[in-house]
């Protein structure tokens, strides 16, 4: 039986009115591989997983699992099927236990249905999660865990229900380094035990470590399967967006003129403490550190979201009042926050009035809003971080990730901030758009705008930054300049050398 | 306003691109119920008849304005009947007293300002949501109105202050008159002042309108206040035809503004929401009932074709943003 794919797709179209989404889409994946699903957003990845999991229906096509067609009505018989998908975003009931959650709609009944048996279904959780990470605890409401651990729920779930293939769509998004290793050992257990995993993913390091082989599609096609082995990133990039990116020289354009001065600079509401560094005219200010450290936060901070308990800001040598997002903005500095959908878009208001937000009364001498002064600044600056499509009227919503970074950096633009706070700048943005926001921040750089980037990402962190601080526990654990940058320093300094740093809560507390 | 759109252009395409698709649907639900009662009324379309209900129209038209307001900003106001209430028995009884018109209207929309005002701070400061504020303000405003009257209403409103609201100027109502002036405002606040996207960012999405610097407790002060504010003008419209004022007035305007508001198209999410719409929606619920009272239908079977016209126009709606 070694010969049967244990997933083939046959021949897949999917057509929605007026969009082919899919084209005649052929590869197979083997039993107990890990098998990578590449491409750039929009290429049909997703399509491609909603079908195989029940939640859309091809158009023509088939697929088949273990040699028999396979025909979902909806995702419940697609798993019962052997299916289970592990969402970007997972699909978790907060308030309800890890067991609550992994039996979600399946409850162990007693008493003749009538009520829920807890106990049994806490005792078969402990049981699929002692296979991955014993650690948690079934009892505990899933709000309590981290990302990481309720990905492992999840995991643990589709082991539960005897899942044999587990795809995950970008599992890794919001995970720590140190999270994802412990990620691909699951993964290798899952394997081992002869499941096979579908791993769809933007980190081409990953990908490569983890997987085996990969499918490229592009523009709902597929490109070709790669063994992953014998090919080099570059390639399947190329492959990817049907071009070659060239691999850029870092240029920086810093002067030695102090922009933002931070001192003692500590949090009412996270870890972040007595934070002290400066920022450059010009320079592009790289933060790393572990998620959680408190790299966002520090971000939060400086532009006014969170409050501050102690410190001094300073831009260009005035202090700055610490009273909220207003008098930070009023003072050039604008944020560019990780999660642009929950943080950053008004999702129904046109991309114009998303740019315009900040600055309104601006545009509102007299009282009115001068509409076409709003369409005038619009059409230039979205120009400028080249939109597309380029329709200023639209509602942003409609709008790529790419794309709505780009008009939140023209918000910041019209409001003439010239310091610029980046929280995870390509998170959620495929590869071709990434390279034009690269760009983009480091011609912000070159016209003098100030720039700190937050980013998990090393190789963003060293492509991007003249400089990097490295955050730790809320405080900055070390200043790399840029010929000292290397993703094995930022990684030691990151988790600290873990035989000595011990840290004693109780002394940290006493400068609150 | 046709031959100024037809000498400036420019004005109409503006004219037009603010009248937005989801009005346009709202706009012929309209014109297809005015069609059925034409059809079953005879003089259902006479002037008279379509002013009087136009009239009728009027008080939940100005309590829905401001509940669209409000409603855009992610709230609800489910205290504007006890806020009318209140505004109304005051002003009354000031007018009683021997004060001065002027005096007694300023007073009255004051309290209207003072009770949004509350509800507004309640909202943005204790963070309470919305729904709860207005629930407990809506017992409290009107148990203030019982309290303050005994419970009596109060009576003998003069003349001068009776004329203003219930006249009317070449045969239109005088309310119908002040009532589009508050809609021209309302649709000049939300369409051209930097409050009006504010209200819509903050209900579109709060967290982000905080990162961009909204100022968000102020928007929705400013919702609450002017959707107060709008109850207690309602209130004079219905002393005005009524002559007296009685503590329990405005039982339920609350959920026949909500009713216009969102028949024209907000959304109960926020962020959403049009004027021009709530003005139609509010025009929908009066013809309906104008009709179904010109055919001698019960009270009762009124209330249900109101209740399936609101969920009709909500199915509408849905299916065709699903489609969009």
């Amino acid at each position: 039986m070694a010969s049967t794919a244990r997933l083939k797709f046959d021949g897949i179209t999917k057509t929605f009115p007026g969009v082919k989404a899919l084209t005649d889409v052929s590869f197979e994946i083997a039993p107990g591989e890990v098998h990578a699903l590449l491409g750039e957003n929009g290429a049909g990845k997703s399509t491609l997983l909603r079908i195989m999991s029940g939640v859309a229906r091809q158009t023509s096509g088939d697929f088949h699992v273990d040699g028999e067609i396979a025909s979902f009505r909806d995702p419940d018989s697609a798993r019962k099927a052997g299916i289970a998908m592990i969402h970007q975003e997972l699909q978790q009931v907060p308030n309800l236990t890890v067991a609550q959650n992994m039996f979600l709609g399946h409850s162990l009944r007693r008493l003749g249905g009538m009520l829920v048996d807890r106990r049994e279904q806490e005792r078969r959780a402990a049981e699929a999660l002692a296979l991955i990470d014993p650690s948690i605890d079934p009892a505990t409401p899933i709000k309590e865990l981290k990302v990481a651990q309720r990905q492992v729920v999840e995991i643990a779930r589709a082991l539960l229900e005897k899942a044999k293939i587990v795809a995950m769509d970008e599992p890794t998004s919001s995970l720590t380094p140190s999270e994802f290793e412990s990620l691909a050992a699951i993964i290798k257990k899952l394997t081992a035990s002869g499941v096979t995993v579908i791993y769809v993913s933007h980190k081409m390091d990953e990908v490569f470590r983890i997987c085996q082989r990969g499918t490229v599609m592009r523009d709902g096609k597929v490109v070709g399967t790669v063994n992953l082995r014998e090919v080099a990133q570059a390639d399947v990039i190329a492959m990817m967006v049907g071009r070659e990116l060239m691999q850029e020289e870092h240029r920086s354009y810093a002067t030695r003129a102090v922009k933002l001065q931070v001192e003692n600079l500590s949090s009412k509401v996270s870890a972040v403490r007595d934070v002290s560094f400066q920022l450059h005219k010009g320079e592009v200010l790289g933060i790393a550190g572990l998620v959680g450290a408190g790299r966002t936060e520090l971000l939060r901070l400086l532009a006014g979201v969170d409050p501050a308990a102690a410190g001094t800001i300073r831009v260009d040598d005035r202090p700055l009042n610490l009273a909220g997002p207003r008098s930070a903005i009023a003072a050039g500095i604008g944020l560019l926050p990780e999660e642009r959908k929950r943080e950053g878009i008004i999702p129904l208001r046109p991309v114009s009035m998303n740019m315009a937000l900040p600055s309104l009364k601006k545009f509102a001498r007299t009282g009115l809003v001068r509409h076409t002064a709003v369409r005038r600044t619009a059409e230039d600056l979205l120009k400028r971080v080249n939109l597309r499509p380029f329709q200023i009227d639209r509602p942003i919503k409609l709008f790529s990730g790419g794309n709505q970074q780009k008009a939140i950096i023209a918000r910041w633009l019209a409001a003439g901030s010239d310091i610029l706070l980046f929280d995870e700048p390509t998170r959620g943005i495929d590869v071709g758009a990434k390279s034009e926001i690269y760009h983009l921040i480091e011609q912000l750089a070159s016209e003098g705008r100030s720039i700190i980037v937050v980013s998990s990402e090393l190789p963003e962190v060293i492509r991007l930054s003249d400089r990097v601080l490295v955050i730790r526990n809320g405080r900055i654990a070390a200043t790399l300049e840029r010929h000292e940058l290397s993703e094995q320093a930022l990684v030691m300094h990151a988790v600290g050398d873990a035989g000595t740093t011990v840290h004693s809560s109780k002394q940290e507390h006493s400068n609150v | 306003m046709s031959d100024l759109s037809a000498t400036v252009p420019a004005r109409q395409s503006k004219l037009f691109r603010s009248f937005s698709v989801r009005d346009a649907g709202t706009l012929i639900g309209l014109v297809l119920i005015l069609a059925v009662f034409a059809a079953l009324v005879p003089g259902f379309l006479s002037e008279r008849n379509l002013v009087n209900i136009l009239q009728q129209s009027s008080i939940n038209a100005c309590i829905a304005l401001g509940m669209t307001l409000v409603i855009i900003s992610g709230g609800i106001d489910l205290s504007v009947g006890p806020t009318a209430a209140i505004s109304a028995v005051l002003t009354a009884a000031l007018l009683v007293a021997g004060y001065p018109v002027p005096v007694a209207l300023m007073a009255g929309l004051g309290i209207g300002m003072v009770c949004g005002m509350v509800n507004g701070a309640l909202v943005a400061y204790a963070g309470l949501q919305p729904f709860i504020v207005t629930l407990g303000t809506l017992s409290t405003y009107r148990a203030i109105a019982l309290i303050y009257t005994g419970g009596n209403p109060v009576l003998g409103i003069p003349a001068s202050f009776r004329s203003i609201f219930n006249g009317n100027i070449a045969g239109i109502p005088n309310s119908v008159i002040i009532v589009a002036l508050v809609a021209l405002a309302a649709w000049v606040l939300l369409k051209k002042t930097p409050i009006g996207e504010y209200l819509l960012a903050v209900g579109g999405n709060e967290e982000a309108a905080y990162v961009a610097g909204v100022p968000i407790a102020l928007t929705k002060i400013t919702a609450y206040v002017i959707s107060g504010v709008l109850a207690a003008l309602a209130s004079f419209i219905l002393i005005g035809r009524l002559g007296a004022a009685e503590p329990i007035l405005g039982n339920l305007w609350e959920l026949d503004a909500i009713a216009a508001a969102a028949i024209g198209g907000a959304s109960l999410m926020g962020g959403k929401g049009s004027v021009v719409g709530t003005i139609l929606g509010a025009i929908i619920l009066g013809s309906m009932r104008n009709g179904l009272t010109l055919m001698n239908v019960q009270a009762f079977y009124q209330l249900l074709a109101t209740g399936l016209i609101i969920l009709v126009a909500m199915m509408i709606d849905r299916l065709t943003r699903g489609r969009g």
